[in-house]
């Protein structure tokens, strides 16, 4: 057993089945509620990359910051000096929004993990998941986990039969409602969440519109071949994404609009 | 520069997302081992191979799409091999032993297959993990009647010639009625079972062992219990029987000799060097075992080792025999398939890499 198991993956599962022994052995609302419990324990840092993004969006449409772009489109060194002054003279931390990223980065990557160890479905994922229950939380009693939930097996891919026994070599577990709805509330919660940007020649903004259209399609991909508890944390974590934005005034339902994408008013001040 | 470190950041979440995610979802297990007079059947991943014992060689492979083969084939008294797959395929195949042509294969099942049927003469008794038995015609795959029980059926049927004796991991161990499809009888064993209950040559008892920790002898005719001993951890593997003792191994490490009148522990702290899940094999020695630490083990009536041998990888899977010859199937080592002498665990020199 590795560190990683030891410091995040192991308290990860035990506390995932521990609401699941909680609850009265649903897994799918164990998903949910485990789901909700991280997030509101990485609220701080999701609100702390939230403004530190916001400020740096601001910064892009800057007429200052514009200006300098301009001047020194050429001398990519005293750009890069100019730039630094500002950031000083502004107090602003470039890695303000990446730090709080990398420090969730783990804590996803865990709980998803979590999440697919717990829903061991073949005799060796049972022996992993034997070995990472403590001894306190009664693995026998546990074990098997009641993986259905609605009309799903949390264990394997989703999908409803599709009319009269139709079979599609790409969808082999049949329609994939899941999938559709994961990609749509990530997508959902891209859109709603982007910063807007006025400046043309933002990379920034042009990253994030990249990441609208790629994200949806690799989670929906995701979903469509593995477990479908998975998908469970991902809409939650959508949807509790949308959420926090909302809560913390940053959702911009314009962008949701055909050609939509006005500035949302933003109360956050360059510091 | 930005871009590529969103990228790299993607990439490196779908790197650890797939590498996790696909043991629970694709079906990785160990390997499943039988053997014929000629052959050794290997169910790995997405072949079933047919090795000539002879020399190692490859006499077949068979594959089918969205196929994953790790349940023990099953080489029925007709001349069949049977084995199931956990794939998407969810097919139970019949092949020709002879040249792993299929003959016939069943798809009815809701869920995939890990354990291995039980063949009578006319009928295959074949447990899925939708938590149904199946009862299939065994010269054409044709269902004959289906018994839901509930949740995964993991282990493999047994039988006195009346009964149908299966474990779930919904703690119980089940007596069925194959005239009347019915349960006669149903026994908690205190946790999972993954294995299969070993059946007395008497046909009197069964000794089986559960994740609660505990190996259990109850009577075949009523469920009850005759005795129960304590293990250290979950006993994963399918008890071994002679005619006084019941040999069986926990997750631990830890082997046992059990009296089979009353379950009394005549080895203490026998423990080789890793996690055992397959059952001990019995040999006129005393027993083989195999360890996930990727050692095997020839233990003596008393216990005491009398030779070990290093395979390598990880060994989840019971040694077979094959006239002298001890197979071996591990997970993660150089080769799919090692044989072993019997007498004194010396290797022989062929070793079979699945080419």
């Amino acid at each position: 057993m590795n560190w990683w198991d030891y410091i995040i993956l192991n308290p990860f599962t035990n506390v995932l089945l521990w609401i699941y022994n909680l609850i009265g052995h649903n897994f799918g609302l164990a998903v949910i509620l485990f789901t909700i419990l991280i997030r509101a324990i990485t609220w701080p840092l999701n609100a702390q990359q939230l403004k530190g993004a916001r400020v740096m969006q601001d910064l892009q449409n800057d007429k200052e910051w514009l200006d300098i772009q301009k001047k020194y489109a050429k001398d990519r060194e005293k750009l890069a000096q100019e730039q630094m002054r500002v950031y000083q003279e502004r107090g602003i931390n470039p890695f303000a929004s990446c730090l709080p990223t990398l420090i969730q980065f783990p804590i996803i990557i865990g709980l998803y993990q979590s999440v697919t160890r717990a829903l061991a479905a073949t005799p060796l994922t049972l022996l992993q998941l034997a070995r990472s229950i403590y001894p306190f939380m009664n693995a026998a009693g546990i074990i098997p986990l009641n993986s259905h939930f609605l009309w799903m097996d949390l264990g394997r891919p989703e999908g409803l039969p599709f009319p009269g026994g139709l079979t599609i070599p790409f969808l082999p577990y049949g329609f994939p409602t899941l999938a559709i709805i994961v990609a749509l509330t990530t997508y959902l919660q891209t859109k709603l969440t982007l910063p807007p940007s006025t400046n043309p020649n933002d990379q920034a903004a042009a990253m994030n519109s990249m990441m609208s259209i790629y994200m949806p399609l690799f989670l929906g991909w995701l979903v469509l071949n593995y477990a479908s508890g998975l998908a469970v944390y991902f809409v939650t974590s959508n949807v509790l994404g949308i959420f926090q934005y909302a809560m913390m005034g940053r959702v911009n339902w314009r962008n949701l609009l055909p050609g939509g994408g006005k500035p949302a008013p933003s109360n956050v001040k360059n510091r | 520069m930005k871009r590529l470190t969103l990228i790299s950041f993607v990439l490196l979440g779908a790197l650890f997302m797939s590498a996790c995610s696909s043991a629970a979802t694709r079906g990785t297990s160990w390997p499943g081992l039988a053997v014929d007079a000629n052959n050794a059947y290997l169910a790995n991943g997405q072949y079933v191979y047919a090795v000539r014992l002879s020399d190692g060689t490859k006499a077949w492979q068979y594959s089918v799409s969205n196929g994953a083969f790790y349940s023990s084939p099953l080489v029925t008294p007709d001349g069949q091999l049977i084995v199931g797959s956990i794939g998407t395929d969810q097919g139970l195949y019949s092949l020709i032993p002879a040249t792993g042509q299929q003959k016939w294969v069943f798809s009815g099942a809701k869920d995939r297959w890990i354990a291995t049927p039980l063949a009578t003469n006319d009928t295959l008794f074949a447990p899925n993990n939708d938590g149904s038995l199946y009862a299939l015609k065994i010269a054409t795959g044709q269902l004959l009647w289906t018994l839901s029980i509930g949740q995964p059926l993991w282990g493999a049927p047994v039988t006195d010639g009346k009964l149908i004796f299966l474990t779930s991991l919904d703690h119980f161990l089940y007596a069925i009625d194959p005239q009347s499809q019915k349960i006669v009888w149903k026994t908690d064993l205190g946790g999972s079972a993954a294995g299969s209950p070993a059946l007395s040559a008497d046909g009197t008892t069964l000794y089986v062992g559960s994740f609660g920790s505990k190996v259990f002898a109850i009577n075949a005719a009523n469920g009850a219990i005759r005795w129960t001993a304590n293990t250290n951890a979950w006993v994963w593997s399918d008890p071994s029987i002679n005619a006084s003792n019941v040999f069986v191994a926990d997750i631990n490490g830890q082997v046992y000799s059990l009296d089979a009148s009353n379950g009394q522990n005549s080895w203490s702290n026998i423990a080789p060097d890793g996690p055992i899940t397959g059952s001990p094999l019995l040999t006129t020695d005393g027993a083989v075992v195999a360890t996930e630490s990727g050692s095997v083990y020839s233990l003596d009536h008393n216990g005491k080792m009398i030779w070990t041998t290093a395979i390598g990888g990880k060994i989840y899977t019971a040694p077979v025999a094959s006239g002298n010859l001890v197979l071996i199937a591990p997970l993660g080592a150089q080769y799919l398939l090692y044989a072993v002498n019997e007498k004194d665990g010396s290797m022989l020199p062929w070793h079979f890499d699945g080419k």
